[in-house]
């Protein structure tokens, strides 16, 4: 801008000819603040204080909650049916549009060139998973695939048909992969977990209903076959009509191939590791249960 | 011809304000202040020219928004009743020239004087007042008017229905931001209003009390005076002099609280402590949602 605004503005000019600002002063913004209604007091809020003339109303002896004179109840005269039975206990996915996606890279919070798993976005602070509500991730969605345009090796727990093409498009690589709820709280927020001084737990296998998912080459599953999923990326292309980059010509292929172990969480750090953030240091098992359990 | 632009931000006071200006701007006769209680010695000095001579003695660290320019006032010294002024110092706009918005200002006094609040009366109810468990009289026939209990709430003696129940805490948190914001428009309406002086160190020559309070006196500068320094460490003779005054007092900078600040009528910064201030306080602008509590160790927030 070429010319500079007077900061503060006309309210500091103004305010330089009005009395101190002192305790006595302070007042809230008028219309904020409402006055209480005072039951029993006062010429309106008095006499039968807001209850009515005679009967029920007055004496307080209405009969219970959605009580219809004796006719049959609506919430009785409805039959029940199961549309929210167990919703509290269904898995949830924090969507991830490629829009935010695209987003998140451009303004920096997200790196490229780095693998991006939950913890990179959640640094980021773009998504806000709750580990305790029953989200088991991320999943990606394909709005936004038009405009998507950066070559990423990203880590969700579901992706979208439309999501993977976009990305894979663009030269990017697509995992899914499951979180149980401990590990994926440990994925979230690994400072606090560090600090509380435990080993990392070994992620544990998806359940009985979600192993023909993972194990899905059109889903990229973690656990599915590599060269079904070679198959199925030239699949796809074929399907949605782009050109399937070569990657491993890419200078970046190094990173675009890391992929973690099924039994890790963070890149870099195995299961059974103790992480002594204050004197930043990594204490590993050497006991032979211990390793014989964590490398199993 | 004297016109006034009254801008379309200014609602509330301002608006009543400018509509009640006739041609000479006097102030309405409610914040007319009497004269008995004005004093005329402490005329407002204006700010600081732009061609001053007088050397710049701190910039700002953190950048200054380009549309906006640091706001600047003087640095005096402590050691002398009357020394003159040693230089200038640029004050963060983000800090010390945001607009003053008093409704923030009463929601952190309020916040202030309520969050620490538990309120221990407690009545006894018809159940725990002692006695009261048998009939008194007959139910019929004593010509009496019909009771069950001897204390209940219409008997003298009786429970209280509906009075305080044992420690009841007021205790609930403003946002981190609106905290933050309330210190930033005090900081800047002292300094609109002329009450806020900064001063390089806190060393002055004697532990007399008497001394501080010529000082103030000569310099005009109020009734109450808060000086703020940014460690805990503070000069032995400045806490000396000022332990045994009531209306001048010393805090360090983590102290500030919005309450002090308005019951107080000056503040004195040291450079340290503006420093600290303007670090402390702009960091809130820039950073990013906690995802736990920042007193554990995060490697991206800026």
């Amino acid at each position: 801008m070429s010319f500079t605004k007077k900061p503060g503005g006309k309210a500091l000019d103004i305010l330089q000819n009005l009395p101190r600002i002192t305790l006595a002063n302070l007042r809230p913004e008028p219309g904020t603040k409402k006055a209480e209604k005072k039951r029993g007091r006062g010429q309106y809020g008095g006499n039968r204080s807001g209850r009515g003339h005679k009967g029920e109303r007055q004496r307080g002896n209405r009969p219970r909650l959605g009580f219809e004179g004796g006719q049959t109840p609506f919430y009785l005269a409805i039959p029940k049916y199961g549309y929210n039975e167990g919703h509290s206990r269904r898995a949830q996915y924090q969507p991830l549009t490629l829009n935010r996606l695209q987003y998140l890279i451009d303004l920096g919070r997200i790196d490229p060139t780095q693998p991006i798993d939950l913890t990179q976005l959640v640094n980021g602070r773009g998504v806000t998973i709750q580990p305790q509500k029953r989200d088991y991730g991320v999943q990606l969605v394909g709005e936004g695939d038009g405009i998507f345009a950066a070559k990423v090796n990203i880590e969700v727990q579901m992706a979208s048909e439309e999501a993977i093409a976009a990305i894979e498009r663009n030269g990017g690589i697509v995992t899914t992969g499951f979180y149980d709820p401990r590990s994926l709280a440990v994925l979230c927020k690994p400072v606090p977990f560090f600090i509380s001084g435990q080993p990392i737990p070994k992620r544990m296998l998806p359940g009985e209903d979600m192993v023909p998912y993972y194990t899905d080459a059109a889903n990229r599953g973690y656990l599915a076959d590599p060269e079904k999923i070679k198959k199925a990326r030239i699949a796809l292309a074929q399907k949605y009509g782009y050109i399937l980059p070569d990657i491993s010509k890419d200078e970046l292929f190094h990173m675009l191939s890391m992929r973690k172990d099924p039994r890790q969480i963070f890149f870099g750090l195995s299961p059974g590791w103790v992480v002594n953030m204050a004197e930043k240091k990594i204490l590993k098992p050497t006991d032979d249960k211990l390793l014989q359990y964590y490398n199993s | 011809m004297f016109r006034i632009s009254v801008t379309v931000c200014g609602r509330g006071i301002f608006k009543r304000l400018a509509s009640s200006f006739s041609g000479e701007n006097a102030l309405p006769s409610n914040l007319r202040i009497p004269s008995n209680l004005v004093d005329r010695a402490r005329a407002k000095r204006p700010p600081p020219p732009a061609d001053s001579s007088l050397p710049v003695l701190r910039r700002c660290d953190a950048a200054v928004p380009l549309h906006l320019s640091p706001v600047q006032t003087w640095v005096e010294t402590l050691e002398r009743r009357d020394s003159k002024q040693l230089g200038l110092v640029d004050l963060h706009p983000d800090v010390f020239a945001v607009p003053t918005r008093i409704d923030i200002l009463h929601e952190v006094e309020l916040w202030q004087r309520n969050f620490k609040r538990i309120s221990r009366a407690h009545t006894k109810v018809r159940s725990e007042v002692s006695g009261g468990g048998k009939k008194p009289w007959r139910q019929k026939g004593s010509g009496k008017a019909r009771h069950g209990s001897i204390r209940s709430p219409i008997w003298r003696g009786g429970g209280v229905s509906h009075g305080p129940r044992g420690p009841t805490s007021f205790y609930y948190m403003l946002p981190m931001k609106v905290r933050v914001q309330g210190l930033k428009i005090a900081l800047s309406s002292k300094l609109a209003q002329d009450y806020l002086h900064v001063v390089d160190t806190l060393n002055i020559p004697t532990p007399d009390p008497q001394y501080l309070m010529d000082l103030i006196r000569y310099r005009h500068w109020g009734e109450s005076v808060l000086i703020v320094d940014a460690g805990e460490e503070l000069p032995e003779n400045i806490l000396q002099a000022t332990e045994s005054l009531k209306t001048v007092n010393v805090i360090p900078a983590i102290g500030l609280n919005v309450h002090s600040m308005l019951k107080h009528e000056v503040l004195v910064l040291t450079l340290e402590a503006v420093k600290f201030l303007e670090k402390k306080l702009l960091w809130h602008d820039e950073r990013f949602t906690p995802l736990y509590p920042f007193k554990l160790p995060y490697t991206d927030l800026p």
